[in-house]
């Protein structure tokens, strides 16, 4: 079939008409000019919306005889909470509140998350050890703790936790521990919260310098003995400091060791974990737990068989085989998912304002419903989550980026 | 008429801060064929990629057609329409039939009925000689059969010129030579083509002018013969003894 | 050292590799189904033999030392309708079926179609919303605000998934836009709003945004929620349809460019049809994440399944058996999350095969 390469004459005749158009019909065919066009549209069109926000959020504000503005953050709250960290009472003010949530939501997430990982990495191990009980088991657990909604299951283990005896009747185990429907009472220090506080940041700042020499690029090159010796180091001085914070915050005329006793209706001493908190930390850690098995079973199976191959045929042991090879390559594989999974599982502390859990929503919809600053607390609210929640994604990538696989040439 | 099919004028592209392409100065007639050759990184697929705005050139002049390349949409239009390209990873639609994949631009871009674009498409496939696949999806076709519903494809459009971007590049060498006589057919009737291409059996069989290109600009362009037997520049000396060597 | 050969294929040859195939394993094996057993020994206990099954049998469940499945079969329309009169029940357990209807057809290929799928969706939200809202054909009306139970989460299943579905392809076809002033704006917007918890943003919607809104804007406060979840959905889809984009080759919207396409036939023809097509086991298990977060309205103050269910078994009579009541809603989720996340599993399974 012949192409026909005569039957521009006509189009180029017709083209050329059209060139001498109108100035204004040349800039709106223009791809430069459109373009600029575009994004003045797109960005002019949000602004608008923000503005139209903002003024009859003003109108409404003044309508209301509402003050704006965040002055009302130093007057005292005139409200209870039921867990805080550190001192409250009802006198303190609104921005002290909204601290104590924000701790409690970071206390909350300190503990739910470790728990969701541990268990989660456990379940996924088991998922793809290749023991068809433990893989049944593995996949039972996933399938029964992904399908069914976090507040649900906070709400069943919440009233399973109210359903625990009463103080009166709580056996007790050893060490006092107690399991009653006002809370699980534990063994504890009698020390301020702060001392605390501090003591475990020691002690965790000595870990993370720890990880940080033994697995750094930067101290490759240290003789093993220096190395071995820092460590020791850094452990000896993280210990005391958390043994000279909590000496420091002993509370005077008490003994050191408070253990739970029964005494009349209730149980006096010890360290109370109430059902709230509790159930948080079940439902958070076990929910987590099964997306992060989830995500630790696809790392794994995305693992290449030859790896394990090359190690067999090395003469490693199936544990050695298992920790220094599937293992390290499946957390690089499985970081920048589980970093979204932690973010994520983060998130979902809000869910304790359904068992009251006096976290940081909890108590800027409390003060909202108290004062009535709606606006104000909305961003303090959101800039808080964002912050926190980029924090911990700025913090997990940096780790991801240490220790991702690096070059382009990987034939694995 | 227009006379000549691509006219570039002190063209330079820049990526960033590295300059590309280097003052080029193209003529290309119709009914002309020329092959662009070089190594690697010397700017080729660039170049012609240049040409239908795939690459956008930031200083000197093109134009395709009598019709100039710059900002003007309805010009890029044009200039798309009336340019085929034939790329070196064929680019099929994988979601389309063959014969889905011919007639999808004559319908939404040329405005034909789906009756007549289907009736083009499958004259240009008889004419790659592989009608009977017209109802298979790419992914079932094998890579030479695959370029050449590319170049159906590209045809069907009726272009003026066709730009061919390293086609037999990805090949199994099986399957290089059933391209080439497409190819060196579309060359016969009479077609403008610009070619990028390793294959200097081609280009001495089928061009009408040679261009090497090294390091961003046209060292030498001479017709087959002379470039082939009696290339002037040092470096086209060097490159032609290791492209034919083997 | 004599090795011991397992052979592969036989049954007892299977299960001997699978479960017992050396100490450890077998070790496992044993502890862990010792273990399995005797808790659900335990679980059927409760849950069969000593259980109570009839409705109304309150007194003979305060005796009995298993599970009360009374409170189910006694209550089990509030969990089910919510509010709903009584006499009009038959219209919600109608909508919903159409609404189960319509997910069923969505698996159908036959409707894997730009056109289809939205039509089939639109007519099956039509006409399950004027089933629930009456007022036409002869229907008595019953507002909103009698709406509850199961109903209500479907209801807001479908709003959200219907608003959200158009919105994250815009939302996508923004971020990835090749203008550098909307791309990155569309890009602050997306990860502002992934980075909120979804029970705020729900929050805000229905409690700060009628002070922003213009009047006429201001809506009914369920609607303003459904608009608030379904901006969330349209942050998280667009991000899985924007991976699904990623992932087609370069050369595939080059070769639309040279064919001459305009943007509009490229990304209709050529980049949504494969980004879906890519991004369709995400999709479906975001659809799945939604369907359970639509409990979170609870705390809002709507009656979703669940807060039915906590109404339901919340009164001074039934309040002792609050945990077989939820293991009735956790059931109902369990099926619809459990077969959708499957299907989601087999969809992909397929997908690989054909590519392949």
């Amino acid at each position: 079939m012949k192409i026909d390469p005569g039957g521009s004459d006509r189009r180029a005749r017709v083209r050329i008409s059209r060139e001498e158009g109108s100035p204004v019909l040349s800039l709106v065919k223009n791809k430069h000019s459109r373009d600029i066009a575009l994004q003045a549209v797109f960005v002019g069109g949000l602004a608008m919306m923000v503005i139209i926000f903002a003024i009859t959020g003003k109108v409404n504000l003044e309508a209301q005889g509402l003050t704006s503005g965040f002055g009302f953050l130093e007057q005292s709250t005139g409200w209870r909470i039921s867990f805080s960290l550190i001192e409250y009472s009802t006198s303190s003010p609104y921005w002290k509140a909204i601290l104590v949530g924000l701790l409690n939501s970071l206390f909350l997430g300190a503990i739910a998350l470790p728990l969701a990982t541990v268990i989660g990495v456990a379940v996924g191990v088991m998922r793809t050890s290749g023991n068809g009980m433990a893989e049944l088991l593995g996949t039972i657990f996933v399938e029964i703790f992904r399908n069914i909604p976090l507040i649900l299951q906070l709400f069943f283990w919440y009233a399973i936790l109210l359903s625990l005896p009463s103080p009166r009747d709580a056996e007790q185990l050893i060490g006092g521990i107690a399991l009653t429907g006002r809370g699980i009472y534990l063994p504890g220090l009698n020390v301020t919260g702060e001392s605390v506080f501090f003591a475990a940041l020691a002690l965790l700042i000595g870990l993370a310098l720890t990880l940080w020499i033994t697995n750094a690029r930067r101290w490759r090159n240290l003789p093993l003995q220096t190395a071995r010796r820092s460590r020791h180091l850094i452990w000896g001085v993280a210990a005391a400091l958390a043994v000279i914070c909590m000496g420091i915050g002993r509370i005077p005329d008490t003994t050191l060791l408070s253990i739970p006793v029964q005494k009349g209706l209730n149980i006096r001493e010890g360290v109370r974990v109430s059902p709230e908190l509790m159930a948080c930390v079940i439902a958070i850690g076990i929910y987590g737990a099964a997306y992060i098995a989830e995500i630790v079973r696809a790392g794994f199976n995305a693992i290449p068989k030859g790896q394990g191959e090359a190690g067999y045929a090395l003469g490693l042991s199936n544990w050695q085989i298992f920790s220094r090879i599937r293992l390290p390559l499946a957390v690089r594989i499985v970081m920048p998912t589980l970093i979204n999974q932690y973010v994520w599982l983060f998130k979902a502390t809000t869910i304790g304002i359904a068992v009251s859990f006096t976290d940081f929503f909890m108590v800027i919809s409390t003060a909202i419903n108290q004062s009535g600053q709606t606006l104000e607390l909305i961003a303090i609210l959101m800039g808080g989550f964002l912050i926190i929640n980029y924090s911990i994604a700025w913090v997990l990538n940096r780790v991801n980026d240490a220790i991702k696989l690096k070059g382009t040439q990987l034939r694995i | 008429m227009t006379v000549v099919a691509i006219s570039v004028n002190s063209m330079n592209k820049f990526y960033g801060g590295f300059h590309a392409l280097k003052d080029i100065n193209l003529e290309v007639a119709r009914g002309e064929k020329v092959v662009i050759c070089g190594p690697s990184g010397s700017g080729k697929s660039t170049l012609i990629r240049c040409f239908n705005r795939l690459e956008q050139h930031q200083s000197g002049s093109i134009e395709v057609m009598g019709t100039k390349l710059d900002d003007n949409v309805d010009h890029i239009d044009e200039i798309r329409r009336e340019a085929g390209m034939v790329f070196q990873n064929f680019n099929l639609f994988p979601h389309m039939t063959i014969l889905e994949n011919c007639t999808l631009a004559p319908i939404l871009v040329r405005k034909k009925s789906r009756q007549e674009a289907e009736k083009t498409a499958m004259q240009y496939l008889e004419r790659v000689k592989i009608p009977d696949q017209a109802a298979k999806y790419p992914g079932q076709l094998s890579g030479g059969q695959q370029q050449r519903v590319a170049i159906a494809r590209a045809l069907c459009m009726a272009p003026e010129i066709m730009l061919f971007d390293e086609p037999t590049s990805a090949l199994d060498p099986e399957m290089i030579s059933e391209v080439l006589d497409v190819m060196i057919g579309l060359a016969h009737e009479g077609m403008t083509m610009v070619c990028v291409t390793h294959e200097m059996g081609f280009a001495r069989q089928v061009a009408d002018r040679v261009i090497f290109m090294a390091e961003g600009s046209i060292v030498e362009e001479a017709p087959p013969a002379e470039f082939f037997d009696s290339p002037k520049n040092e470096r086209t000396r060097a490159f032609i003894g290791q492209v034919l060597g083997h | 050292m004599t090795v011991t050969v397992i052979p592969q294929d036989i049954f007892l040859g299977r299960i001997r590799r699978h479960y017992f195939s050396n100490w450890a394993n077998t070790t496992v094996s044993v502890a862990f189904t010792v273990v399995s057993v005797w808790i659900l020994w335990n679980l059927i206990e409760w849950a069969f033999f000593d259980a109570v099954f009839e409705p109304d049998q309150r007194q003979q469940c305060e005796a009995a030392t298993g599970a009360c499945w009374s409170v189910v079969t006694t209550r089990w329309r509030i969990v089910l309708f919510g509010l709903y009169p009584f006499e009009e029940q038959w219209r919600s357990a109608l909508a919903c079926l159409v609404m189960l209807v319509v997910a069923i057809l969505s698996c159908v290929p036959f409707f894997w179609n730009a056109k289809r799928l939205p039509v089939l969706w639109l007519a099956g939200f039509v006409t399950f919303y004027v089933l629930m809202r009456g007022g036409v054909f002869g229907l008595t009306p019953v507002f909103e605000q009698k709406w509850g139970g199961l109903s209500l989460t479907i209801f807001i299943f479908a709003a959200v998934s219907l608003l959200g579905m158009p919105l994250s392809i815009v939302f996508a076809l923004l971020r990835r836009s090749e203008l550098p002033w909307i791309s990155r704006t569309m890009a602050l917007v997306i990860d502002t709003i992934r980075s909120l918890p979804l029970l705020s943003i729900m929050f805000t919607f229905a409690i700060v945004m009628p002070f922003v809104l213009p009047g006429w804007a201001i809506g009914d406060k369920l609607y303003r929620v459904i608009v608030g979840y379904a901006l969330f959905f349209a942050c998280y889809q667009a991000e899985i349809i924007r991976g699904g984009m990623q992932a087609l080759p370069v050369g595939q919207e080059e070769a639309a460019k040279a064919l001459g396409m305009s943007y509009w036939h490229r990304i209709g023809y050529i980049i949504l049809p494969q980004a879906f097509r890519n991004a369709l086991p995400p999709t479906i298990n975001q659809f799945v994440i939604t369907f359970k977060e639509t409990s979170l309205v609870t705390i809002i103050g709507f009656f979703d399944v669940m807060a039915s269910g906590r109404a339901a078994s919340g009164t001074a009579e039934w309040s002792f058996a609050v945990i077989e009541m939820y293991v009735f809603v956790a059931l109902i989720f369990f099926v619809f999350v459990f077969s959708l996340s499957r299907y989601g599993a087999y969809l992909e399974h397929r997908l690989d095969v054909g590519s392949r």
